[in-house]
């Protein structure tokens, strides 16, 4: 659609440059305060690297985690009109509007070691709070409503009746999903995947409630900057802040898809 | 061989009831009537895309009503072709057939793709394409399986006269060829004269009539029917006066 003419053009490219520099300017002003021997430095920095380290594994764990559970829950409220969809559906949404705090508390209690759920874990042999675990399960959280909406997105946009045509042609129903709907709503389950990823490296409210040692990333910066001020904080902010943009760049590589 | 017996079907609000239909093997049926008759609702049932509230389908002699779609036999055409946006035209062609060591998958698709005429097509993808072209790759791909019965909802309803005209010739060529049994959904009488052995009319989910096509054109059962059939031909007087 071409852009409106005259003065409501002109408005809204303003309000839009304004809101341009307002996303822009921080993240540029934080590159700009990183010097090059800060950035060298954090670069060979022990428990920064094992910090991102965590991060990136136990995001990668999350998002793993979410596409196994998250994925058949997202086809089912694509495909299904079931008794208590409308609630299921509200029940995954809402971990996206509750503060992050109080989403970790919500875990602690849950998955503590005094409560029901958390002292069998124990009992297993899997220890949730203070651990690992406890970072997967407090990204999990915060990220699975991400992947389910996206997911749903993408499977609600593949036509039934292609599966239809699989079934009639042969294909069992899982068959049908592998061959038709899964190729079809691949891209978009990837890009549902990635952003999900991107929101679990980005937690901080929840984690630090759950595993505060060993710190991921966001936790670390944020120890850094209590402790040692803006200095201490900038370099790991920066090599973060790189990570989302090459996160930001697989995202719109994977939406544009290949050219034609 | 199709036969249905006292089919009740419910999809959404939408109820079709006391359904009850025998096509000899190798006839060819249509099923007429108005939109939202339960024309498409009929198909889905019998291919086994709906459940059944009451009834029973039987399919080439054998009693479907509890089998899955994969084990019906049914080849399904839709009017939108519906092909897999993913695969090229000979794995759309070629998606129901066995995977096999001898040639034989690969004979049957370049056998169908030359009897529709379509051979030239066979390495593209079914994104340019035109309707003409989108629909006898879909027709391929529903036969290519050799299917005891087809079912067509409304094959020839998106693509120009001309087009629609080769078509018609191109399934009844296919159709004395592989003698399958043919279930056809429509709301062109022509349609049904030219093509086809008996005719179903369906209103508001209901049978209203039963015969050849002719005799349905000639002596509707009721004043709907009757009134369903002197809009078709209005219909298509405007549309040649128009063309």
């Amino acid at each position: 659609m071409p852009l409106p003419s005259g003065r409501f053009r002109v408005t809204a490219a303003l309000l839009a440059a304004l809101l341009v520099l307002f996303v822009a300017g921080p993240l540029l002003r934080l590159l700009l305060a990183a010097s090059p021997a800060s950035l060298a430095a954090a670069a060979t920095d022990a428990e920064l690297r094992a910090s991102i380290g965590l991060t990136l594994l136990t995001a990668t764990g999350a998002t793993l985690l979410a596409l196994l559970v998250g994925a058949p829950l997202a086809w089912l409220l694509a495909r299904h009109r079931f008794r208590g969809r409308a609630l299921v559906q509200a029940l995954v949404e809402l971990p996206a509007v509750v503060p992050h705090p109080v989403a970790g508390i919500a875990l602690l209690l849950f998955l503590g070691r005094r409560s029901a759920v958390g002292g069998a874990l124990a009992e297993a042999g899997l220890e949730i709070v203070g651990h690992p675990a406890g970072i997967v399960a407090a990204m999990l959280f915060v990220s699975v409503p991400i992947l389910v909406s996206g997911a749903q997105e993408s499977f609600a946009a593949v036509d039934p009746r292609l599966e239809r045509v699989a079934r009639s042609l042969g294909d069992s129903p899982s068959r049908a999903f592998r061959r038709v709907t899964l190729p079809l709503a691949g891209r978009g389950l990837l890009a549902a995947a990635l952003l999900a990823w991107a929101r679990s490296v980005s937690e901080f409210g929840a984690i630090v409630v759950l595993t505060y040692r060993p710190p991921v990333a966001s936790v670390l910066i944020y120890d850094r900057f209590t402790t040692d001020g803006l200095a201490g904080a900038v370099p790991a902010a920066v090599v973060l802040l790189g990570l989302a943009l090459l996160v930001l760049v697989a995202l719109r590589v994977v939406q544009r898809g290949p050219r034609a | 061989m199709i036969r249905l017996v006292d089919l009740a079907v419910g999809a959404g609000g939408f109820r079709l009831e006391d359904v009850s239909l025998d096509v000899p093997p190798g006839a060819h049926a249509v099923v007429l009537g108005p939109t939202g008759a339960g024309k498409t609702t009929l198909l889905e049932a019998v291919a086994g895309h709906l459940p059944l509230l009451r009834g029973r389908v039987e399919l080439g002699g054998i009693d479907a009503t509890r089998l899955p779609p994969e084990r019906r036999g049914v080849g399904f055409v839709y009017q939108a072709y519906h092909l897999f946006p993913h695969l090229s035209v000979r794995a759309n062609i070629a998606y129901g057939l066995p995977a096999d060591g001898d040639g034989r998958r690969a004979a049957r698709v370049a056998e169908l793709a030359l009897a529709l005429g379509i051979t030239p097509l066979l390495e593209r993808g079914v994104a340019g394409l035109s309707g003409g072209e989108q629909q006898r790759v879909a027709l391929a791909r529903a036969l290519a399986p050799s299917p005891r019965v087809l079912l067509l909802d409304e094959p020839f309803a998106a693509v120009d006269p001309a087009t629609r005209g080769a078509l018609r010739r191109e399934l009844r060529a296919l159709h004395e060829r592989e003698r399958f049994t043919i279930l056809h959904v429509t709301h062109d009488f022509a349609e049904a004269r030219r093509l086809a052995d008996t005719a179903l009319v369906l209103m508001e989910g209901r049978v209203v009539q039963q015969g050849t096509p002719a005799e349905v054109l000639a002596r509707p059962a009721t004043a709907a029917v009757a009134a369903f059939v002197r809009g078709d031909a209005e219909l298509r007087a405007a549309g040649e006066e128009v063309g």
